[in-house]
């Protein structure tokens, strides 16, 4: 190539270059116009989002009081040591780090791995919780080695009569996956910011909304590296309500040790005003176990446990009523201008069907002889019943049953309540795809057959024996300082007075000599009752035997009574699992609460 | 006399060019006084290599250029030297080893290849003025090829393609045939995939980042993400001299070196990219304009692989910092916080200076 063909090529290629050089820039200056120009305000947004953070302050979750203002569920000041899930640890480092200063145990390890998979976290999460304060001034002295652990004070729930509430007052735990979906369905996760706890059962998850409160949450301007550079807004949290119970923890306590380790469910209530005193479901479970996750070791044992702790019988325990549902099926005769006393049948020890068909034993073989509907509730007398069952019909012993609150919810203020079941032709045929027969009729009479109740229904419907018109809904939230509406609504039952005295008067004569339960009588005060034995093992032919029966086969025990008879201020309902007799089990425990109660408001 | 000795070294200074250098190194401090937080005071030591760099230029620019022709395999050599030196004993730093510390100062060899590969081409082409064939271009390469190995492996991304730049724009414009620039671009595209290989793990995320920085923001596409967030933040007009909440709160990483731009778009706004980018291409514009003039092969090859070094580590750097190209680390000439790149890029405008003010040099 020559000099002057050289030239001609530079001058040439040097017009492409910087002519590429100008388009380059030019496409640079398009680019920073439609950053700067056009996607202005969604980088003006991504800026802000940058510095700005929003801190929330999680509310102080409220107390739980009983009725006498003894504190049920509180918060206790704890310090943690806590470590931020979002990095990773190295959990040996850690362990033989703080050997000396507080150790940590694996199954700690275990538990921090196990929230952090399974749970929520707002902030940091606890490897060590509850230091002691000699562990908490050793961490400080040597903290400066450890800048990933920080030690955080924090309030943590703490049930302080242990398993004595453990039902009614539920506990805590960690918010989970399931917990958050549910949150979000019903938009109130926004509520959850900064809190890591949430109400599992009882009135912890009934209440939860008002208990917990709403996060407040701090403003502030940071720096990349995540340091506050000042704050702009603060909004302090609103706290959680207070929630003052009905229950009466002392009563509570009575009634569980009255239980001696058998397992049933105890319901106590003022009839005059639904209010519950006692809620007792046994076995129970320590509420403080589940407050920061239960560990895997006490989480296995009460859930693999036969006799389910977990379960609250009282609202999810479903029983045959047994005899106890004959002072309802004796009003439903008498609704129905049926066994009006004096009217008086024989009774021979058993009832043979009109057609001969089929004959039903009474539980005292020799029979009651002469018995009017009186006398049939105070001796618990099956001829009685079964005949008159027969005449009534399915249906209308039914509605009288509906009316006293069976096969329906009480309305109880607890999440999750079982309806029982009042069993009927058309239950049948949906759900067992048979034919209904008159002797099913016949043993539903004496609360046999299909029909289910809890013991909170029993208790209700006692409750309204006991007081008639003036009845209110169960309920478990002390209406004092603000009346709470909901309660008021009175029950839809305008029964006769005159009628209802008949099945008062069979109730008292439970108690009275001769009836199934006179061993409940005292000096003090009247006891109206009614005993009630459910069959758990159906005896084809065989003779029962309670004492040949292994444990979980025999029947249960079951027992309603209110008192004082003539001013009725408490009524019960007791079922003890596998109790056998109605009177001889649930009948003491029945006398200590009576006993504790009447005798202390005296 | 000594007026007259000041007048007649200012003689060599092209206005024009002086002129847009001012208004740039101003705007250029102004914008690092807002963006240094550090503890070292780095405005007043840019000061200081704005002050080295400006005595370079008026001393090149009153060298005779017959001088700086003897001297370019000289400064190549050193520059070798320096690259072989920095390689074994050089200091490491963000994971790249580049630095050489000579006592007083720290020096990057690197930038001084920017300045050494035009001249050492320019000078290689004018001794084969009159026999320039294909046999002359390849040994051009093998020049390129040896700095441009040990700056690729410091590693440093942006400087070697930034000299490979300025190489490729002097071959070319020596009359490369056409047809090697079409095999050449066919040969780059099929070994792309072993480029792709050779590169470094953070090189490659980097270049992945670009396609959707947002997918990684805290880790390779953090820088990206926050200097987007600076410009577009910055709007039509700026947030106004320090007001930068991505440079004042620390968000924008390097805000005085490769990020400085960003904080400037951010202060004021697409108004202010508009306004200083126009001094650019008016600079651009005016050094073309002198190469064009140029009468021997040396200063017009050399002037013009000096303008594309400079000009593509313009781009580089503007490209970098709007997500147009990959983080690769390169500074904006005259703008960006460093010494040894203000200095050479300087001192470069001062040979190209001399090579048009004294334009017949070669000739005798």
């Amino acid at each position: 190539m020559q000099k002057n063909q050289l030239r001609f090529v530079f001058t040439k290629r040097l017009g492409i270059i910087v002519g590429i050089l100008l388009i380059l820039l030019t496409i640079v200056i398009l680019k920073f116009f439609f950053l700067q120009v056009i996607q202005h305000n969604y980088f003006q947004q991504k800026a802000t989002n940058n510095s700005i953070k929003l801190i929330p302050i999680a509310p102080a979750r409220g107390l739980i009081l009983d009725r006498h203002n003894k504190i049920l569920a509180e918060n206790k000041l704890v310090y943690n040591l806590e470590l931020d899930p979002t990095i990773k640890h190295d959990f040996e480092a850690i362990q033989k780090h703080l050997k000396s200063i507080a150790p940590i145990e694996d199954a700690d390890v275990a538990q921090y791995r196990k929230i952090t998979k399974e749970n929520y976290y707002s902030s940091t999460v606890p490897i060590k919780s509850n230091l002691s304060q000699r562990e908490v001034a050793s961490f400080l002295a040597r903290q400066y080695l450890m800048e990933n652990i920080t030690l955080v004070a924090r309030l943590e729930r703490f049930y302080p009569f242990n398993e004595y509430g453990s039902h009614v007052v539920g506990y805590i735990n960690r918010i989970n996956k399931e917990d958050i979906k549910e949150l979000q369905r019903k938009k109130k996760f926004s509520l959850y910011k900064g809190t890591d706890h949430i109400g599992k059962t009882g009135v912890e998850q009934m209440f939860q909304d008002s208990i917990h409160g709403a996060p407040g949450f701090k403003k502030i301007e940071v720096d990349a590296k995540g340091r506050v550079i000042r704050t702009i807004e603060v909004q302090d949290p609103k706290h959680g309500d207070n929630l003052q119970l009905t229950i009466d923890i002392d009563l509570q306590k009575i009634a569980v040790e009255a239980f001696q380790g058998e397992k049933g469910a105890l319901i106590a209530m003022d009839p005059n005003n639904g209010e519950i005193l006692a809620y007792v479901s046994q076995p129970d479970f320590n509420p403080n176990l589940f407050v920061n996750g239960i560990d895997h070791k006490n989480w296995g044992r009460l859930n693999n446990d036969k006799s389910k702790p977990m379960l609250d019988r009282v609202i999810r325990g479903i029983y045959p009523p047994g005899s106890t549902l004959k002072p309802f099926i004796a009003l439903a005769a008498l609704e129905n201008n049926l066994r009006k006393p004096p009217y008086t049948i024989f009774d021979p020890g058993y009832f043979t069907m009109p057609n001969g068909s089929k004959t039903f034993r009474d539980w005292k073989r020799e029979g009651h002889g002469e018995v009017d509907l009186i006398k049939a509730i105070a001796v618990s007398c099956d001829t009685f019943f079964y005949g008159l069952g027969l005449e009534l019909g399915i249906v209308k012993m039914n509605n009288t049953l509906r009316a006293f609150g069976f096969g329906e919810q009480t309305g109880v203020d607890m999440l999750n309540e079982k309806k029982g079941l009042l069993a009927d032709e058309e239950w049948k045929k949906n759900n067992r795809g048979k034919r209904w027969f008159a002797g099913e009729t016949v043993i539903t009479a004496i609360g046999q057959g299909y029909t289910q109740v809890t013991p909170i229904q029993l208790a209700h419907a006692t409750a309204k024996i006991a007081v008639a018109n003036k009845y209110k809904t169960p309920h478990l939230r002390l209406n004092k300082s603000s009346p709470l509406q909901e309660y008021d609504v009175m029950s839809d039952m305008p029964r006769h007075d005159d009628l209802m005295q008949f099945i008062k008067k069979g109730m008292e004569d439970v108690t009275a000599p001769g009836g199934t339960a006179a061993f409940l009588a005292n000096n003090h005060y009247k006891i109206a009752a009614k005993t009630g034995t459910a069959q758990v093992f159906g005896l084809k032919g065989g003779e029962y035997i309670e004492e040949d029966l292994p444990d979980h086969l025999k029947d249960h025990a079951l027992l309603i009574a209110y008192a004082p008879a003539n001013k009725p201020q408490l009524a019960i309902a007791i079922v003890v699992e596998h109790g056998g007799n109605g009177g001889s089990t649930a009948g003491p425990i029945a006398k200590k609460v009576f006993d504790y109660y009447l005798q202390k408001s005296q | 006399m000594i007026i007259n000795n000041l007048k007649n070294l200012g003689s060599k200074i092209d206005q024009t060019i002086f002129a847009c250098l001012m208004v740039i190194l101003v705007v250029g401090l102004v914008t690092l006084y807002s963006a240094d937080h550090s503890q070292t005071n780095e405005f007043i030591s840019q000061v200081a290599n704005i002050t080295l760099g400006l005595i370079g230029l008026f001393v090149m620019s009153n060298t005779k250029p017959k001088i700086i022709f003897t001297y370019t395999p000289f400064i190549f050599i050193a520059g070798l030297i320096l690259l072989i030196w920095v390689k074994f004993f050089g200091l490491e730093s963000n994971g790249a080893q580049r630095w050489i510390d000579i006592g007083i100062l720290k020096f990057q060899p690197s930038e001084l290849m920017k300045l050494a590969i035009p001249l050492t081409l320019a000078w290689f082409y004018q001794n084969n003025e009159n026999n320039i064939t294909v046999q002359s271009h390849v040994i051009a390469s093998i020049i390129l090829g040896i700095p441009f190995y040990l700056i690729l492996t410091q590693p440093d991304l942006g400087t070697a393609l930034m000299i490979s730049f300025s190489a490729f724009a002097i071959i070319f414009s020596a009359g490369l045939a056409r047809k090697f620039i079409i095999s050449s671009s066919l040969l780059l595209l099929i070994s792309s995939p072993f480029l792709w290989h050779s590169l470094e793990k953070y090189q490659q995320s980097r270049i992945l980042n670009l396609l959707d920085p947002f997918q990684d923001a805290l880790g390779a596409g953090y820088q990206t993400i926050q200097s987007l967030i600076a410009l577009g933040s910055g709007g039509l007009i700026g947030k106004g001299w320090m007001n930068s909440t991505q440079t004042q709160l620390n968000f924008l990483p390097e805000a005085t070196t490769d990020f400085i731009f960003a904080v400037y778009s951010e202060e004021f706004g697409f108004i202010g990219v508009l306004a200083i980018l126009s001094v650019y291409i008016i600079f651009l514009l005016r050094l073309s304009f002198m190469t064009s003039r140029m009468q021997d092969t040396f200063s017009r090859l050399a002037t013009l692989g000096l303008i594309v070094s400079i000009f593509s580590g313009v781009l580089v750097n503007l490209g970098m910092i709007s997500g147009l190209l990959p983080i690769v680390g390169a500074p904006l000439p005259f703008f960006s916080y460093g010494g040894t790149s203000m200095v050479v890029s300087l001192v470069s405008i001062g040979i190209i200076m001399s090579l048009y003010s004294h334009k017949s040099l070669i000739a005798n």
